[in-house]
């Protein structure tokens, strides 16, 4: 290989894996809090999706129960894909409501939650499926205005070509990256969230609403999903009702990867599984997916707990 | 009227009933100490002021205001703080955050920091350690950041549950005269003690709490000397 190809695949690598990150940090916030996999996460990220989609094109497919309806207005995409993802965040919340917070109050086991989001992630994959088909959607390519579809540079004789959107999902996951952090270590909200997560009855003695940083954590989680998704598709196209399950259980191996519910893990792991993918030869192309699992399994055989995760034995 | 008043409360865990019938009352200004074999309730006592437990029956009211079906957060905002059995503090939280998470229930800023740096005033050797991590520190500290961080909402009611467990004797002379100066800065202090001599001797009345129930109280001097007490609690 040579330098310019590791060149190329260490940027295909860092702008997916960038995305991994995002994703996976709305596993990771709703974990830390709850203890728990929200499951309808890969399902947030496909509804994600197709609402910057819709904002931005004003109208749907050929196919499915809402074929032929259009709105009456577009959003520029800067402002569709805020709006999409702010709607994703609150299916995010929705889905506390409806999946969680009614086997919380009862005490139920946190193994029936998971259950439950798996049952209304095929709710919700359906849904978009009866309304909207199974057809693959495209955003088109003036979403991101009047700019070059790919930037192009010499290293060593050669051509190494990254795409524009590949470099505006980086940005934007930088940016995003940056947002969440300050809003976890610096806010209030946020600092009620790690408490929240540390111990549940500590926070309410300290006046903290649990239920409302549940609430907001769900938010946080549903946004990077649907942000995520979002930016998915806008490089590869939205493709179908199941666009998320394959990145749902991406995702999984991610914050496992980076150990569950650390935040630097869940960045980390995203990076390395984007990374890794970015190097496989393009004759094996079609075992991409499998990597993050094989990666998966060397890690966890030498640190169980992940990369950045706390030991699993906890001092008592 | 009293500041806190607990009217008939009975708790259960599953099938057990923790505490039966229960009625006490702290006034505004009191030190008042509820002393008791270990599972008699105590603990679960303030539990429930703190509104983390369901009532099988009762009330609860802090300053005339019925809190018994608010929740605990509410209950911090009304002016009752509890430094909780065990201590726990945030462990992966610095003592500055501890302490600033204490105030989350206040929005004055300028006061928040003022209240910090009287808690450090109070407790130096919290303020020496201010930047590391909660988790870090000893007991007999941990102790005294749970004790601030409850301070820090600025209540009229501190609940203190076991403040002196697992401490050396020093040190809980030194917990105990800080209780002290807190109530005479004005703050109503319902305290839940093992020691109970100790607890006693720094408290205005005493409640002492058999298998559920309170079997008798009064004065705590008074307490101090009676027959029934030294036998049972000051191992007289």
């Amino acid at each position: 290989m040579g330098t310019a190809q590791i060149i190329q695949n260490l940027l295909n690598g860092i702008s997916i894996g960038s995305v991994y990150a995002i994703f996976a940090l709305g596993y990771t916030l709703v974990f830390s809090i709850l203890g728990i996999i929200n499951f309808a996460h890969g399902a947030v990220f496909t509804l994600g999706a197709y609402f910057t989609y819709t904002l931005t094109v004003g109208q749907f497919g050929i196919n499915g129960l809402l074929s032929g309806v259009s709105l009456d207005t577009q959003l520029p995409f800067a402002a569709s894909i805020i709006v999409g993802s702010i709607f994703a965040g609150f299916v995010g919340v929705l889905l506390e409501r409806l999946a969680f917070k009614p086997l919380r109050t009862r005490g139920a086991d946190s193994l029936l939650a998971l259950v439950s989001s798996l049952g209304v992630a095929l709710v919700l994959v359906n849904v978009i499926q009866y309304l909207v088909g199974a057809e693959i959607y495209t955003f088109p390519q003036e979403v991101y205005g009047d700019i070059k579809p790919a930037i192009m540079f010499e290293v060593a004789g050669e051509i190494i070509v990254i795409r524009t959107v590949q470099v505006i999902i980086f940005a934007v996951c930088m940016v995003v990256l940056a947002i969440l952090g300050y809003i976890i270590s610096r806010t209030k909200a946020g600092k009620a969230l790690q408490a929240v997560a540390e111990n549940q009855i500590t926070a309410s003695l300290l006046g903290i609403s649990v239920d409302r940083i549940i609430l907001f954590t769900f938010f946080l989680s549903g946004f990077l999903g649907g942000l995520a998704g979002t930016l998915v598709g806008t490089s590869f196209g939205i493709a179908g009702p199941y666009f998320g399950v394959s990145y749902g259980l991406k995702g999984l191996a991610v914050i496992v990867l980076g150990g569950l519910g650390s935040i630097p893990g869940a960045v980390l792991g995203g990076m390395v599984i984007g990374l890794a993918e970015a190097f496989v030869p393009p004759d094996y192309s079609a075992y991409k997916e499998a990597v993050a699992f094989a990666f998966l399994f060397v890690v966890l055989l030498v640190r169980p707990q992940g990369l950045l995760g706390r030991s699993l034995i906890q001092k008592v | 009227m009293a500041l806190l008043e607990l009217e008939n409360l009975s708790i259960n865990y599953g099938a057990i009933q923790a505490v039966r019938n229960l009625s006490l009352e702290v006034n505004e200004g009191e030190v008042v100490t509820l002393i008791g074999a270990n599972g008699a309730g105590k603990t679960t006592t303030l539990r429930a002021v703190s509104r983390l437990l369901k009532l099988r029956e009762g009330a609860i009211r802090f300053d005339g205001v019925d809190i018994t079906n608010r929740p605990s957060h509410a209950v911090v905002r009304l002016g009752i703080a509890q430094s909780p059995e065990g201590r726990q503090v945030l462990a992966r939280q610095s003592i500055q955050d501890n302490l600033l998470l204490g105030a989350y229930v206040r929005n004055d800023r300028q006061a928040i920091r003022d209240d910090i740096s009287r808690m450090y005033k109070l407790f130096p050797r919290l303020e020496e350690r201010k930047t590391q991590l909660a988790g870090t520190l000893s007991g007999g500290e941990q102790q005294m950041l749970a004790i601030a961080r409850a301070m820090m909402s600025r209540p009229r009611l501190l609940l203190l549950d076991e403040p002196s467990l697992g401490l050396a004797p020093l040190i809980i002379l030194e917990i105990f005269s800080i209780i002290r100066n807190l109530n005479a800065e004005g703050v109503s202090i319902l305290l839940v003690e093992q020691n109970a001599k100790l607890a006693m001797q720094n408290s205005n009345r005493t409640y002492v709490l058999e298998a559920g129930q309170i079997t008798f109280s009064g004065q705590s001097q008074e307490l101090l000397s009676d027959e029934r007490v030294l036998h049972a609690y000051l191992g007289a």
